[in-house]
C-alpha cells in the first residue's frame, strides 16, 4: 500500500508550524513545501530546536499551531495510516543493549510494515554496506558509538518508506561512513523519496536537490 | 511480525535472567520477614498469610513496573515504535503480558511452597493462586500506567506508588474477600466473577490508554 | 498563537476580579447564618442528641469532595480533547480545594465518631472511601507538582484524574462490599430514612453555601493560576501597569 502512493506526486507541506515548550517558543511560523526528490537540511547551533522540529513532523512533538500535510492530508494529529510513510531515525538509536546487532535490526524491521520480503537474509546482506558484518552477533552494549550509529542507519537500506526523518545522521561517523550515508541519501532522492535531516555540518553541497533551513532560536 | 515482536520481549527478559529471579527472591524475603516480626504463632500466621502474599505482590509489581518504559525511552525505542505503522496497542499488550509472565507468574508458581511454610490447606492455597492469576495482571497493567504517566520525570521512585496504590484497592478487597470466604466456607464465586470482570475490562483497554499516555509523555 | 484562546484567559482574569471578592464576602455572611441555623435553630436529634449537628459541616464537605472531583475530571477532559486553556487551569486548581473538602469531611467525621462510637476512627465504609479519595487527591497534586513544565503537568494530571473518575465508583463499591462483609458499626452515619424537614433545610442551605464558597475560592485560584502562567505575556503587563 505504501508503494502505490504515486511517486511523482509525493509532497509534504509544513505550514505556519509553531511549537511551544513550557511557554517558550521553540520555533514559529515555519513554512516549507517538499516534493519528491528533495532534501530539507535543518541546521543551527545546539539547542535551537532541530530535534524538536524533526519530531514534530512525525507527530512525536505536538504542534501548537500549523499543519503538516502529506499529499494535502493533514497528519499533524497523528494519523497512523499516514505515519506509515515516515521512517524516523532519532538521535538516540533505538538499540537495546542486551540484544545483538542482528536481533536489534530484526525487531526494528518487524515494526516497519513497508518491508515485505525476508528480513533475515536482507539484514545479513546489508550489514556489509557499512562494514559492520563482523559485529552481526555482538551485543550492542559492546559496540562503539559509531558502530551503533551504523547499525541504526542500516535500517535505511532495508526500508521502503518514502519519507526519511533523520536526526543528526552523520554524528559519530567516520569520513568513510559519512560518505556512505550521503550516497544513501542521494539514492533515496533519485528514487523519488523525501528527506528531512538535521545536522550541524552543511552537507547540502553533496546532495543534488536540497534546501537549507537555518534555525536560529534566540531565547 | 507478531512472532518476532513477542520473541523480542521474551529475549529481553531472558538476557537479563536476574530480572526474573530477583522479584522471586524479593518475594520470599518479604514473606519470611513477617514471622520474624509477629512471632511464629501458627494460627495467626495462617490467618494473615493471604494478606501477606498480596502485600508482597503489591511491592513486587510496583518495583518491577516502576521504570518500565525507562530503557525504551532512553535508547529511543519508544519513539520508534510510537511512530511506526505497526499496531502500537498490540506491542504494548505484549509488553504487559511479558512483564506479568516474568515477574508475577514465577511467584504464583511458588505459592504451593509458601503454603507449606505457613501451613495453608490445599483449598486455601488454590484460591490464593486463583485470585493472584486473575488479579496480578490488573495490578501490573495499572503499575505500568503509572510508570507511563511519570516517564517525563527524572526521579519518580516513590511517586508512582503514591498515585497508583488507590487504584489497586478494588482488586485487593475482592481478592482478600474471596480468600476469606473460602476459609470460612461461605460462597466466593461472586468475588471471583468481579475480579474476572475487572481483568476483562482493564486488560484490553490498557494498551489504548497506555498509547495515549505515552504520546503525551514523550511530547515534552 | 490562537487569539481566541489567549483572549479566553485574559477575559476571565479581567472580568472576574471583583466577582471573587463579592462571592467571598457573600459566602462569609451566608455561612455565619447557616452555622447559626444548624447549631441553634434546628431541633436536636432524638437518638444522637446534639452531636449530630456537626453533620452541617460534614455532609456538605463530603458531597463537595466528590462533586469537586467530578468537576476537575470534566474540566480535565475538555482541556485534553479540545485544548481549552482555561479548563487546564480550572482542572488543576480544583485539586487542592477538593483535598481540603475531603480533609474537612474526614476530620468532622472523626470528631463525630468520638461520642458516637467511642473512638475517633473506625474503618467505616464512608470514612474509608473518603480517606481513599484523599489519597487520590494527594496523588494528583503530587504528580502535578513533580513536573517542572506545568503545561505538560496539566495534561498528564488530567489523564490521571479521568482514569480516577472511572475508578471512584469501583473503589466505592468495593469498600461497601468490604464493610458489609466485616459487619461494620451498627450506627451508620446520618442514615435516617427520612430526615425531618427542619433538619434537612439547614443541610441543603449549607450545601448551597459550600458550593458558593467553592466557586469563590476556585475563581481566586484560577486567577492566580492565570497570573503565574501569563505573567510574562504582553496583555498581563499592560493590564497590571495600566
Amino acid at each position: 500500500m505504501y508503494m502505490e502512493n504515486a511517486l511523482e506526486n509525493f509532497e509534504i507541506s509544513i505550514s505556519s508550524a509553531t511549537c511551544l515548550k513550557s511557554n517558550n517558543t521553540i520555533f514559529s511560523d515555519i513554512n516549507y513545501t517538499l516534493k519528491s526528490g528533495e532534501l530539507l537540511l535543518v541546521m543551527g547551533p545546539n539547542g535551537c530546536g532541530k530535534t524538536t522540529f524533526i519530531k514534530s513532523i512525525c507527530g512525536i512533538q505536538k504542534l501548537e499551531e500549523g499543519a503538516i500535510k502529506l499529499n494535502n492530508v493533514d497528519i499533524s494529529h497523528g494519523d497512523s495510516q499516514h505515519l506509515g510513510n515516515f521512517l524516523y531515525i532519532g538521535h538516540k538509536n533505538s538499540l537495546n543493549d542486551s540484544l545483538t546487532v542482528f536481533e536489534n535490526l530484526e525487531y526494528l524491521c518487524a515494526l516497519d510494515r513497508s518491508i515485505q520480503n525476508n528480513i533475515k537474509s536482507e539484514i545479513t546482506r546489508n550489514l556489509s554496506f557499512f562494514g559492520i558484518e563482523n559485529y552481526k552477533n555482538y551485543l550492542v552494549s559492546k559496540l562503539s558509538e559509531g558502530n551503533k550509529k551504523k547499525t541504526s542507519l542500516t535500517r535505511l537500506l532495508l526500508t521502503n518508506k518514502k519519507v526519511w526523518l533523520l536526526d543528526e545522521p552523520l554524528s559519530y561517523l567516520d569520513e568513510n561512513g559519512a560518505n556512505k550515508v550521503l550516497k544513501l541519501l542521494n539514492n533515496h532522492l533519485i528514487g523519488g523519496g523525501i528527506i528531512i535531516a538535521s545536522s550541524h555540518i552543511d552537507f547540502s553541497v553533496d546532495i543534488g536537490n536540497s534546501k537549507v533551513f537555518y534555525m536560529d532560536n534566540s531565547l | 511480525m507478531i512472532k518476532t515482536l513477542f520473541y523480542k520481549e521474551f529475549q529481553n527478559y531472558f538476557r537479563n535472567l536476574s530480572s526474573i529471579f530477583l522479584p522471586l527472591i524479593f518475594f520470599f524475603l518479604i514473606i519470611s520477614i513477617f514471622p520474624l516480626l509477629i512471632g511464629p504463632d501458627k494460627v495467626l500466621l495462617n490467618k494473615i498469610v493471604p494478606g501477606i502474599v498480596w502485600i508482597t505482590i503489591i511491592f513486587t509489581t510496583l518495583l518491577s513496573s516502576n521504570n518500565f518504559f525507562k530503557d525504551d525511552y532512553n535508547n529511543g525505542y519508544l519513539e520508534t515504535f510510537l511512530t511506526s505503522d505497526s499496531s502500537v496497542e498490540f506491542i504494548l499488550f505484549l509488553k504487559i503480558i511479558s512483564c506479568w509472565l516474568f515477574t508475577c507468574f514465577p511467584i504464583i508458581i511458588f505459592i504451593p511452597l509458601v503454603s507449606i511454610f505457613f501451613n495453608i490447606s490445599m483449598k486455601d492455597s488454590f484460591i490464593i493462586i486463583s485470585t493472584l492469576v486473575i488479579g496480578s495482571p490488573v495490578l501490573i497493567s495499572i503499575g505500568i500506567f503509572g510508570s507511563a504517566l511519570t516517564l517525563g520525570l527524572a526521579k519518580n521512585s516513590i511517586l508512582v506508588p503514591i498515585i497508583i496504590l488507590p487504584f489497586f484497592i478494588p482488586i485487593l478487597i475482592f481478592s482478600a474477600s474471596a480468600i476469606e470466604s473460602v476459609s470460612s466456607g461461605t460462597p466466593y464465586e461472586m468475588q471471583i466473577y468481579i475480579l474476572l470482570a475487572l481483568l476483562v475490562f482493564v486488560l484490553p483497554t490498557m494498551p489504548y490508554l497506555l498509547k495515549y499516555t505515552l504520546s503525551l509523555s514523550i511530547n515534552n | 498563537m490562537n487569539i481566541s484562546k489567549i483572549a479566553n484567559l485574559k477575559f476571565f482574569f479581567t472580568k472576574t476580579k471583583n466577582l471573587s471578592k463579592f462571592l467571598g464576602y457573600l459566602t462569609f455572611f451566608l455561612m455565619l447564618g447557616g452555622i447559626y441555623w444548624g447549631l441553634f435553630v434546628a431541633p436536636s436529634d432524638y437518638l444522637q442528641g446534639e452531636s449530630y449537628r456537626i453533620m452541617y459541616l460534614h455532609v456538605p464537605a463530603a458531597w463537595l469532595s466528590l462533586q469537586v472531583y467530578m468537576i476537575m475530571a470534566f474540566a480535565g477532559f475538555i482541556s485534553l480533547v479540545w485544548k481549552v486553556k482555561i479548563m487546564e487551569i480550572i482542572s488543576i486548581q480544583c485539586a487542592p480545594i477538593g483535598a481540603y473538602f475531603t480533609l474537612i469531611a474526614l476530620v468532622t467525621g472523626m470528631v463525630w465518631g468520638k461520642p458516637t462510637w467511642g473512638t475517633y476512627w473506625v474503618w467505616d465504609a464512608r470514612l474509608t472511601s473518603e480517606l481513599i479519595l484523599l489519597f487520590l487527591y494527594i496523588g494528583i497534586i503530587a504528580l502535578y507538582s513533580s513536573f517542572s513544565d506545568k503545561r505538560q503537568a496539566v495534561k498528564i494530571t488530567s489523564l490521571l484524574t479521568i482514569v480516577g473518575l472511572v475508578n471512584i465508583p469501583i473503589i466505592h463499591f468495593s469498600v461497601e462490599w468490604w464493610n458489609t462483609l466485616h459487619q461494620g458499626p451498627s450506627v451508620t452515619k446520618f442514615d435516617q430514612p427520612s430526615m425531618h424537614i427542619s433538619m434537612l433545610l439547614p443541610l441543603l442551605y449549607m450545601f448551597v453555601v459550600f458550593n458558593l464558597y467553592f466557586v469563590a475560592v476556585l475563581i481566586k485560584r484560577v486567577q492566580l493560576g492565570i497570573y503565574s502562567r501569563e505573567k510574562k505575556s504582553k496583555w498581563m503587563e499592560e493590564y497590571l501597569n495600566g
